[in-house]
C-alpha cells in the first residue's frame, strides 16, 4: 500500500491531488429498515482497511503527501431479497459472506416488513491529499 | 436486482472533496467496471483507468471507449512521472 502511494506520488504533478476512498475498519451491518439483523463476515477486510488507513497516515507523516480533508459516508447496497444480497456479496466482495443465522434473521424481519429491501451498510472514508513539492520522496 | 448506493452518498462525498475540471488528467486505480468512473469521466480531459480484473476492464472499455482502460495493477503500470493531475484510489488501497 505504501508502495502504491509512492507510485501515485511519482505520477502526480507537484501540487496536484490524491483522492482515496476505502471502507473504514468497522462492522458492516445487514439491515431491514432500521433493524440490524446481522453482520457481514468480512474475512480479513477489517485488517485490510486498517492497513489502508495506516498507509495514508504514514504517507502524511513522511511528508509524501499533505492531508487536506477527510470525511465519511455510508454506502448502502440493496438486494431484492436476502438470498440475492448474500449471493452478490459472496461473488463480488473479497472473502466476505453473510452467514446463515443472519440470513434467517433477515428473512424473519422481511416477513414483518413487506416491501422493504434488505441492505448492507459500509462506512467509507474519503481522503483528499496534496502532492506537496517538486521533490521526489522515493 | 442489486442496487449500489442509490442515495448517491458516494457521489456527494466525492464532490465535497473534488471538483472535476475540464483540463484535468485522472488516473483511477481499482476502477473495476467503471462504477465510479462514470461519475466524472465526462467532465475531465482524460482518464487512465486501471484494474487487474480483465473482465471488469473490458466492461469499462465497452461503456467508455474514450477512457484509457488497462487491465493491470498499480505495481505494473507504466506511466511518465508528473503526468497526471489527480490519482483516485477507488476502494483499492
Amino acid at each position: 500500500m505504501v508502495d502504491a502511494l509512492r507510485r501515485a506520488h511519482r505520477a502526480l504533478r507537484p501540487g496536484s491531488v490524491l483522492l482515496d476512498l476505502h471502507p473504514t475498519a468497522s462492522d458492516v451491518p445487514v439491515e431491514v429498515g432500521a433493524r440490524v439483523t446481522g453482520r457481514v463476515d468480512t474475512g480479513d477486510g477489517l485488517r485490510r482497511h486498517a492497513a489502508a488507513a495506516h498507509a495514508l497516515t504514514r504517507s502524511v507523516a513522511t511528508q509524501l503527501f499533505a492531508l487536506e480533508r477527510t470525511l465519511t459516508f455510508d454506502f448502502l447496497t440493496y438486494g431484492d431479497s436476502i438470498e440475492e444480497l448474500r449471493d452478490y456479496i459472496a461473488e463480488n466482495w473479497r472473502e466476505a459472506r453473510i452467514g446463515s443465522a443472519a440470513v434467517e434473521r433477515t428473512r424473519d424481519a422481511l416477513r414483518a416488513a413487506p416491501g422493504v429491501k434488505p441492505r448492507v451498510r459500509e462506512h467509507v472514508q474519503v481522503t483528499r491529499l496534496l502532492s506537496p513539492s517538486l521533490q521526489t520522496k522515493v | 436486482m442489486i442496487e449500489e448506493d442509490p442515495e448517491e452518498h458516494e457521489l456527494v462525498a466525492l464532490r465535497a472533496v473534488w471538483t472535476p475540471a475540464a483540463a484535468c488528467r485522472v488516473l483511477e486505480v481499482g476502477a473495476g467496471d467503471g462504477r465510479l468512473t462514470r461519475r466524472y469521466a465526462h467532465e475531465v480531459a482524460s482518464v487512465i483507468a486501471i484494474d487487474p480484473d480483465a473482465d471488469a476492464i473490458a466492461d469499462l472499455r465497452r461503456e467508455f471507449p474514450h477512457v484509457d482502460a488497462r487491465a493491470v495493477g498499480v505495481e505494473e503500470l507504466s506511466l511518465s512521472d508528473h503526468s497526471v493531475d489527480v490519482v483516485l484510489f477507488a476502494w483499492s488501497l
